[in-house]
């Protein structure tokens, strides 16, 4: 199926079959190749697990997605915005595409309810009150309202990362991206954020997932993506990526995780 | 053993007057080229930013380097009696003063303020355009609060030193603390009680910068510090 190029500023959030078409892409940083030939198409609704290597390219190619990186060669397909070097509503296309990362990336100086606050403000010039009520259901989606006026330094990780993930979802993205999102956490926090994805993804919400967590995969992926140096190696549902994998450097790769 | 004779200072009504008036001439003048100079010195950094077009940031760093690089009674001498005969045009001593401590301090508040941005980390600019917000709001919601929070100290001293430098300015005859204490000293010929009398005036309202300074950080960066 093929994504027709609508005009970027006319940003139709959410509909159509498919959330992101990628052809043809390719990257480099300066001379070293980072994305090769990258072909790739995420259905709405549809939950994709991507892993590989250090280095293989995962993060990059998340971050083409939602233009935080360019890329130089080939078309991306957000929600029918076709992103380039020069595009004007790189804020639209980011706030469509929401992005957890690593490292949470909270403001340290904004209470965890202003968190939400702010971006809501800025970009989708809420009113305050109303911005303030957003953050609250999402806190309380992620099971954190009571932590509201703390400030993200004296949260643990695991509620930092949730109160990102709520930050990400009051801008009303219909499609997330998350970067390693528990690979910076302490073991026993990791399973309250999984959690949360794993609720996350009951409602529907079209996600892409850079992360190693093989549980997690296997219970909520509709596809497990392998990259390895800068190519998407094989691609196949949980089951059988994990169970039968084809690829010789697949099955390296995953001898070294499980 | 030498003789301290105070009371010939504290005798005359004048001579305290006039230091009084050199204590607040010498406050407004740091304070207003301070705010001034901080909004300078703010864009001053950002115009050294690293993914600046060069002809914004040529400019920018040619101007710090330079009034960094200068005496300040030069850049004073050349702002209030050099740039009216330029352009052909007299202000007023106090707005000539003042114009050039700001673009003074302007300099130097820029080069701390720079060190702050570039300490804040780059994550902080990555979640923000994630989340949608333009350059500019991530620069003024989120990076400079942090960045100035950061370097609130370096800024304090930065403040302090500057404030001691515009005893300069009684060079021109502008009646700040400096100028009191000559004209005092010249008066009543007593040069060791008066500078005394300076010294500690000078301290003192070092002082209560540093407190208010300490009160404002407080108020303005309540996140601060504020880890588990
Ligand atoms: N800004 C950059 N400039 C130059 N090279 C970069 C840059 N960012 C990433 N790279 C290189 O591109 C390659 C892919 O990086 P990327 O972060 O996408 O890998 P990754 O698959 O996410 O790895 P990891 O599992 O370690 O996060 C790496 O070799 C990295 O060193
Ligand atoms: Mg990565």
């Amino acid at each position: 199926m093929r994504m027709k190029n609508t005009q970027p500023t006319t940003f139709k959030k959410g509909s159509g079959d498919i959330a992101v078409t990628l052809k043809g892409v390719n990257k480099w940083y300066g001379d070293f190749h980072v994305l090769r030939d990258v072909d790739l198409t995420v259905k709405r609704g549809e939950r994709i697990v991507i892993c590989g290597p250090s280095g293989s390219g995962k993060s990059t190619l998340i971050r083409c997605i939602n233009h935080l990186e360019t890329h130089q060669k080939g078309s991306i397909n957000v929600d029918g915005t076709e992103l380039s070097e020069e595009m004007k509503n790189a804020e639209k296309l980011r706030q469509d595409a929401g992005m957890v990362f690593q490292n949470f990336n909270l403001f340290p100086h904004l209470s965890v309810i202003d968190n939400c606050i702010l971006p809501q403000r800025r970009v989708l010039k809420r009113s305050k009150d109303e911005a303030r009520e957003v953050g609250m259901k999402f806190l309380a989606r992620v099971k954190i309202p009571e932590q509201a006026d703390k400030y993200p330094g004296q949260l643990s990780g695991g509620q930092q990362q949730r109160v990102a993930i709520a930050r990400a979802l009051c801008m009303e993205p219909s499609l997330m991206l998350f970067d390693e999102p528990t690979s910076a956490l302490d073991p026993e926090m990791v399973g309250e954020v999984l959690d949360t994805m794993v609720g996350l993804a009951e409602t529907g919400m079209t996600m892409l997932c850079v992360t190693h967590e093989m549980g997690f995969a296997r219970e909520v992926a509709d596809r497990v993506i392998f990259m390895d140096a800068g190519q998407i190696v094989e691609e196949n549902t949980p089951d059988a990526f994990f169970d039968n994998p084809q690829n010789e450097r697949t099955k390296a790769f995953l001898k070294q995780i499980l | 053993m030498f003789d301290f004779r105070f009371y010939e200072i504290s005798r005359q009504p004048e001579y305290i007057e006039t230091l009084a008036y050199g204590v607040l001439n010498s406050l407004w003048l740091t304070i207003l080229g301070s705010l001034f100079g901080v909004v300078l010195g703010v864009l001053l950094a950002l115009g050294q930013g690293r993914d600046m077009p060069l002809w914004i940031k040529a400019p920018s760093v040619s101007y710090v380097e330079f009034l960094r690089n200068t005496p300040f009674i030069v850049q004073l001498f050349f702002v209030v009696f050099g740039l009216p005969l330029l352009l052909g045009y007299t202000w007023s001593l106090e707005a000539s003063v003042v114009l050039a401590i700001t673009l003074n301090f302007s300099a130097y508040y820029g080069e701390v303020i720079r060190a702050g941005i570039q300490a804040v980390a780059k994550g902080q600019t990555e979640g923000a355009m994630a989340l949608g917000m333009t350059r500019w709001q991530t620069i003024f919601d989120v990076i400079l609060p942090q960045a100035i929070a950061k370097v609130f100290p370096s800024m304090t001293s930065q403040f302090v030193f500057l404030f001691l430098t515009t005893g300069l300015v009684s060079e021109i005859g502008v009646q700040d603390l400096t100028w009191a204490g000559r004209y005092v000293a010249d008066r009543t010929f007593r040069d060791f009680e008066v500078f005394i009398v300076l010294t500690i005036l000078y301290m003192l309202m070092v002082f209560a910068f540093k407190g208010s300074f300490a009160l404002m950080f407080r108020m303005a960066f309540p996140w601060w510090g504020k880890e588990r």
